[in-house]
C-alpha cells in the first residue's frame, strides 16, 4: 500500500525530488569547495605564532562552531539586505554553509599537519629541499592520508545541513519535498523518499570514510588495541572491524 | 503592546533559551539511555541479528538530515493519526538521532578498554555481564565523555531546527519578533550570542568534568 502510492505518484514526484537533488548536490559541492579553500586559509591564519590575525582566526572558529547554521543562514539572507547587501537564497545558503564548514576543515588540517611528527619537516629541509618541496613531497603526502577520511565525514555532514537552506528557500532536496508535501497530503510518503535520497547520497560516502580510516588509521584512534603494539597498517587493515 | 523593545527581545530569548536547554537536555537523556543500552547490547551479544538490526538503525538516522527527520514525525506521523506536539517530535527526533550517535561514542569508548582487563576480569571468576559492569563500563564511560561533550554541542545547535516545526525555542521566537519589529540584524545577532554563550558553557563544563575525572 505504502510503496503503491509512492509507485503511483512517481510520474510526479519524481522529476521534482531529481530537480531538488540535483540543486541539493551542486549547492553541497559549492559549500564543500568554498570551505576547503577557506577553511586552508582559516589554518593558515591560525598557525601564525602571534598577532592580530590569529586572534582574528581563533575567534572566527569559535563563533562558526558555536552558533547553529540556521542563525548564519538567517543573518546571511534576512539581515544583509538591511545594510543594502542582498544574496540570492542560493548564495546566502552556500555561503552560509561555507562559513560554517571552513571552521570545522580548519580543525580537520591542524590535525592532519599536526599528526606528522616535526623531526620530518626538520630532515627535509636539512637534506637540502626547499620549503615548498617540503610542503610537496614530504607533508602534503603524510597529511592527506590523515585527513582525507574526516573530510569525507564533513562532506557527507555538509550534505545533510544542505537542507537547512529550505528555509531560506533555496529550492532543493527538502523544500521540494515540503511543497509537494503541503500539495499531495501525503506527508509519509514524500518524506520517507526524501530521506532514502538523502540516505542513497549520504551512506556511500559514510561508508567510504570509515573504510578508509581503517585502511589508513588516522590519528584519533578508533583502533586503540591494534595501535598498542604498532604493527605495520596493512597487516591488520583486513581484520580490524566486526 | 507598550512594552519597549529591548524588554521584548530579552523576554523572547530568554524563554526560547529556556525551551531549547528543555529540548536540549531531554534529547541529550533519550539519546545516551538509548545509546549506552544498545552499545551494552553490542558489547554483551555475538547475536548476528541484534547486531544487524543496530547497525541499521544506526545507519540510518545517522545519514538522513536532522530536519528531514523531524518533518518526517512531526507531519509524517500526524497524516497516519499519531499526532505528536512539536516539543514530544522534537525529544523522539532529536532522541534517536542521538540515540545513533551515542551508540558509536559508547561502542568506541568500550572498545578502548585494554582487552587484558575483560581476560582479567573473566580469570577472577566474573561472568561477562558482571566484567563489564564492573570493569568495562565505568572505564568506557569516562573515554567516551569527550565525544559526548562535542556531541551535546552539536545537539544544542541542531535544536534550532525545531524552530521548522514550531516549537518555540530560540530561534522561532526570535523570527516572530522579527516579523513583528523588522529589526533583523539585532535579533538575530542576539539569537547568535544566546547559542553562543549554551555551546560555551557545554564546552566548559565539559572541560571542567574532564578534568575532575583527570582525562587530560
Amino acid at each position: 500500500m505504502f510503496l503503491d502510492t509512492i509507485a503511483d505518484n512517481l510520474t510526479d514526484w519524481g522529476p521534482r525530488l531529481l530537480a531538488g537533488l540535483r540543486l541539493t548536490l551542486i549547492l553541497t559541492l559549492a559549500g564543500f569547495s568554498a570551505a576547503f579553500v577557506l577553511g586552508l586559509a582559516v589554518e593558515y591564519f591560525r598557525s601564525r605564532p602571534h598577532g592580530p590575525i590569529r586572534i582574528i582566526a581563533n575567534l572566527y572558529i569559535t563563533v562558526a562552531r558555536g552558533v547553529p547554521i540556521l542563525v548564519i543562514l538567517y543573518l546571511l539572507y534576512f539581515a544583509l539586505p538591511g545594510v543594502g547587501i542582498i544574496l540570492p537564497s542560493f548564495v546566502g545558503g552556500a555561503t552560509g554553509l561555507a562559513l560554517v564548514y571552513a571552521a570545522y576543515l580548519a580543525e580537520v588540517f591542524r590535525a592532519g599537519l599536526g599528526a606528522i611528527p616535526p623531526g620530518h619537516r626538520e630532515a627535509a629541509v636539512a637534506s637540502g629541499l626547499t620549503p615548498i618541496q617540503t610542503f610537496r613531497l614530504i607533508l602534503l603526502p603524510q597529511a592527506i592520508k590523515h585527513t582525507i577520511s574526516p573530510l569525507l565525514v564533513n562532506l557527507v555532514s555538509l550534505l545533510k545541513d544542505s537542507s537547512i537552506c529550505a528555509l531560506i528557500a533555496v529550492p532543493e532536496l527538502t523544500l521540494a519535498s515540503r511543497e509537494l508535501m503541503a500539495e499531495s497530503f501525503l506527508p509519509l510518503h514524500v518524506f520517507a523518499l526524501t530521506a532514502a535520497l538523502y540516505f542513497a547520497l549520504a551512506w556511500p560516502a559514510s561508508v567510504l570514510a570509515r573504510y578508509v580510516e581503517e585502511r589508513l588509521h588516522a590519528p584519533g584512534e578508533r583502533l586503540p588495541a591494534a595501535a598498542a603494539n604498532f604493527t605495520s597498517n596493512s597487516a591488520r587493515s583486513g581484520v580490524s572491524q566486526a | 503592546m507598550g512594552e519597549t523593545f529591548p524588554a521584548l527581545l530579552s523576554q523572547a530569548l530568554l524563554a526560547g533559551a529556556l525551551v531549547t536547554v528543555k529540548v536540549a537536555a531531554g534529547s541529550l537523556a533519550i539519546a545516551m539511555a538509548l545509546g549506552l543500552a544498545l552499545a551494552a547490547i553490542l558489547f554483551l551479544t555475538r547475536n548476528r541479528f541484534a547486531h544487524g538490526l543496530i547497525r541499521l538503525y544506526v545507519e540510518a538516522l545517522r545519514n538522513v538530515p536532522s530536519l528531514t527527520f523531524l518533518f518526517l514525525l512531526y507531519f509524517g506521523l500526524a497524516a497516519v493519526g499519531v499526532k505528536l506536539s512539536s516539543t514530544a517530535a522534537a525529544l523522539a527526533g532529536l532522541g534517536l538521532i542521538g540515540g545513533a550517535v551515542c551508540v558509536d561514542i559508547f561502542r568506541s569508548g568500550f572498545r578502548s578498554v585494554p582487552d587484558g582487563q575483560c581476560e582479567a576480569a573473566a580469570s577472577v571468576g566474573l561472568s561477562p555481564v558482571m566484567a563489564f559492569r564492573l570493569i568495562v563500563l565505568p572505564q568506557g564511560l569516562r573515554l567516551a565523555l569527550p565525544s559526548i561533550g562535542n556531541y551535546a554541542i552539536s545537539l544544542i545547535k541542531d535544536t534550532s531546527l525545531v524552530a521548522a516545526i514550531a516549537a518555540p525555542e530560540v530561534m522561532f521566537n526570535a523570527r516572530q519578533l522579527v516579523n513583528e519589529t523588522f529589526q533583523t540584524a539585532l535579533i538575530y545577532g542576539c539569537a547568535a550570542v544566546v547559542y553562543l554563550v549554551l555551546t560555551t558553557a557545554v564546552a566548559q563544563t565539559v572541560l571542567l568534568v574532564e578534568r575532575c575525572l583527570e582525562l587530560r
